[in-house]
């Protein structure tokens, strides 16, 4: 089996009649952390789609732990955790109650300690805990998102602009959240706009344009990979 | 717990959340539990009134004073069918067919008093029963509580959020069905009570039990129906118009479609021609009335031999009676013909029926509950037929005594001889030739076997809806080339 847990190999998607990733080729070692820039309809939504087996390719391949989605999803479902663009819950429940329901759902045991735990991570504000997600901001929603996500104990996630809509200083949380879980040997593959929070936790950075991974970046030995640099090259595509 | 369970009870907790949800419930608990407070009243107190009812016109008859049997002929006698046990969940036919009989020498009356048409003004829901309120109501209670169980989750994206959970998607629906179904089986409650009460008013256990499973199988059609129609649908408002729509057409279309291709199918004489018809074919036949109506030549001819006698006033009987005995029976020959094809009509429509049942499960359950009930078309029939044969038995029994308790000639000249019309009187002792008529349900073992074709045919639809939820549950994962 190979040591890559995420492996997309000249994939290539089919939407309506568009082609929407056109062979598509990189990998994410366990532990680290792949993040995939890239404008609005670039297909970032698209390859973690694919990734979780709602999108079949039109050719190539996409594997999760060495396992051909297409041909095991559940087993990729167990695998790993999604985080939905838009933070998929139940408005008529409260924060508890969503994280409660999946979490029984997906066979994890997690202790009522544990949950509050989860939920200080995301610094979700404690008297909304038990409130209706109705009643709740866009990042608040997030913040549950994020926090179940987490809790699924999943060897990989797939997490699609994890801090849209989150406040300045919950997307440093989360990034050091990230960060924490990578050292603990989660495999994560990200999707998102935001260059610096990328360059700060990602080890690897993809840049889509188009369907199609026009850059690849990678961190030095011990280092980070230059946000400046990433910036340049995305503006770059942009403009073409 | 097993994930089917826990998405189960997600969604009922999300029903008790919605305020639409407990909305539905409650409504459909009050419109249930009213018809059936109502027509069990209604259905007790015309039991209560046709058997006091029946126990006077027995004793009226019993206790008029001696005079000729033939006046006794025409006095006549009321027969009245007791509704069955079951008859307070599905008084079936009873309401809109005749439940009184009149019965009398030398006709035959069809069944008055039908309490729908009395009731009429009473408004429509008066008419409400408990079969309607389930066969009808109920649907549509399930469908509000139900028809957004898998549409939610797809408009707001959760089924990817259950799916990446690892559930099954077989799991999910099978949660969503589950979950409809505790409402079902919720809603069956007032029937279980009421089908209960049926049984201590002596209504077979197998009879019973049966009618409720078929009610719960019936109610199952629908949630699987929900569910499939939820599981394929993108949009909250595409499931609610398709499921609509499905109501519309399976329980508010297809019967009357049904029913009238059932007519023409089988068209039958309107009341009037087939009267006109009887009367025509009577004419032909002998007034029994009148012994010297030609008619009656060769029966008396007959007796005369048969007796070795020349004159009928040397026979040891009343040739008057004995007319009037004969007449009786050719009449009552003649009038059985066309009251037997009138009725094969009737059956023969009724059959189209039974088989076009297959195109809509409220039609199956219709007849399945009207069946089990014993208030279908066929226990009408069979109460006009054992009216007929109780109304034969009691004028041909007077014309017996008719025949043997006067002389001949004390007959023909009572109108003129005083001591002759004393003579004619008989005693009133003889008016006991009248049976006790006690209208029963049919036997258990019939109903059960008339109304298990339609039961198969309830379990036919739920497996369709099953295999078509199922399916659309797994090409949830399938994946979207679009
Ligand atoms: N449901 C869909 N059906 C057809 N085309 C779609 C659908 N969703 C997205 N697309 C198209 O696929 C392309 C990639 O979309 P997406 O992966 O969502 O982009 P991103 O997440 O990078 O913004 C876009 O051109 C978009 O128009
Ligand atoms: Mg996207």
């Amino acid at each position: 089996m190979s040591s890559m847990a995420i492996e997309a190999t000249d994939l290539c998607v089919e939407r309506g009649q568009a082609r929407v990733l056109s062979d598509v080729t990189f990998s994410v070692a366990k532990g680290d952390v792949f993040a995939l820039l890239g404008g609005n309809g670039a297909g970032k939504s698209t390859t973690l789609l694919t990734f979780l087996g709602f999108l079949a390719p039109a050719s190539g391949e996409a594997k999760v732990l060495g396992q051909d989605v297409q041909a095991d999803k559940k087993f990729v479902h167990q695998q790993s955790a999604y985080l939905p663009e838009a933070a998929n819950l139940y408005p008529h429940l409260t924060a508890r109650e969503n994280l409660d329901y999946f979490l029984a759902l997906a066979g994890v045991s997690q202790t009522p300690e544990d949950i509050e735990a989860a939920l200080d991570h995301v610094s979700l504000r404690e008297d909304a805990r038990g409130q209706r997600l109705e009643t709740y901001s866009k990042g608040m929603r997030q913040k549950v998102a994020i926090a179940l996500a987490i809790l699924r104990k999943a060897p990989i996630l797939f997490l699609d602009e994890p801090t849209s809509g989150l406040d300045p200083v919950a997307i440093d949380e989360f990034n050091a959240l990230i960060s924490k879980l990578a050292e603990s040997g989660t495999t994560v593959l990200m999707v998102t706009h935001d260059v610096y929070g990328a360059c700060q936790v990602a080890r690897r950075v993809g840049l889509l344009r188009r369907g199609q991974l026009v850059g690849l970046f990678e961190a030095p030995e011990g280092g980070r990979i230059s946000p400046d640099e990433v910036h340049q090259a995305f503006a770059k595509e942009h403009q073409q | 717990m097993k994930p089917a369970l826990i998405i189960a009870a997600g969604e009922w907790r999300f029903w008790l959340r919605s305020k639409l949800g407990v909305a539905a419930l409650i409504l459909g608990f009050v419109l249930i539990t009213t018809s059936l407070v109502a027509n069990s009243a209604r259905v007790g107190a015309e039991r209560a009134s046709r058997d006091s009812l029946q126990t006077a016109a027995e004793e009226t008859f019993r206790n008029q004073p001696d005079r000729h049997p033939h006046r006794m002929v025409h006095y006549g006698h009321y027969v009245f069918r007791a509704p069955a046990p079951l008859a307070v969940v599905d008084p079936g036919v009873d309401p809109y067919t005749g439940t009184v009989m009149f019965l009398e020498g030398h006709h035959q009356n069809s069944a008055t008093f039908a309490p729908a048409f009395s009731g009429a003004r009473a408004g429509a829901l008066a008419r409400l029963t408990p079969a309607m309120a389930y066969q009808l109501l109920v649907p549509l209670v399930l469908i509000v509580i139900g028809f957004a169980s898998m549409a939610r989750e797809r408009e707001g994206g959760t089924d990817r959020q259950l799916l990446t959970a690892g559930v099954a998607p077989h799991d999910i629906w099978l949660g969503k069905v589950i979950a409809l179904l505790g409402v079902s089986a919720a809603l069956l409650f007032p029937l279980v009570l009421a089908a209960s009460q049926a049984l201590f008013a002596g209504e077979s256990f197998v009879v019973t039990t049966t009618f409720i499973v078929g009610y719960a199988v019936y109610l199952t059609v629908w949630a699987l129906m929900i569910a499939a129609v939820s599981t394929s649908t993108r949009q909250l408002s595409t499931s609610l118009m398709a499921l609509m729509v499905l109501w519309l057409a399976l329980c508010l279309m297809v019967p009357p479609v049904v029913a009238s291709f059932a007519r023409m199918a089988s068209p039958m004489p309107s009341k009037i021609e087939a009267d006109l018809e009887v009367a025509v074919a009577l004419r032909e036949q002998g007034d029994g009335h009148n012994a010297n109506d030609p008619a009656f030549n060769r029966l008396r001819a007959n007796l005369l031999e048969q007796y070795g006698v020349h004159h009928v006033e040397d026979l040891p009987i009343n040739f008057r009676g004995v007319v009037a005995e004969a007449a009786e029976a050719d009449l009552t020959d003649t009038m059985n013909t066309f009251a037997e094809k009138k009725l094969a009509g009737e059956v023969a429509q009724a059959r189209v029926q039974h088989w076009l049942s297959l195109l809509s499960p409220q039609l199956a359950v219709r007849h399945f509950s009207m069946t089990l009930a014993s208030t279908d078309l066929a226990q009408h029939h069979r109460f006009t037929r054992e009216a007929e044969a109780a109304r034969f038995s009691f004028v041909q029994g007077l014309n017996r005594v008719h025949a043997e308790q006067m002389t001949y000639t004390d007959d023909i000249n009572r109108s003129r001889d005083k001591g002759a019309e004393q003579r004619t009187r008989v005693s009133a002792e003889n008016w006991r030739v009248l049976d006790e008529f006690r209208f029963a349900p049919a036997p258990a073992s019939d109903r059960l076997a008339g109304s298990s074709l339609f039961l198969l045919v309830l379990l036919l639809w739920a497996a369709g809806f099953a295999a078509l939820g199922r399916a659309r549950a797994l090409a949830l994962t399938e994946a979207a080339h679009a």
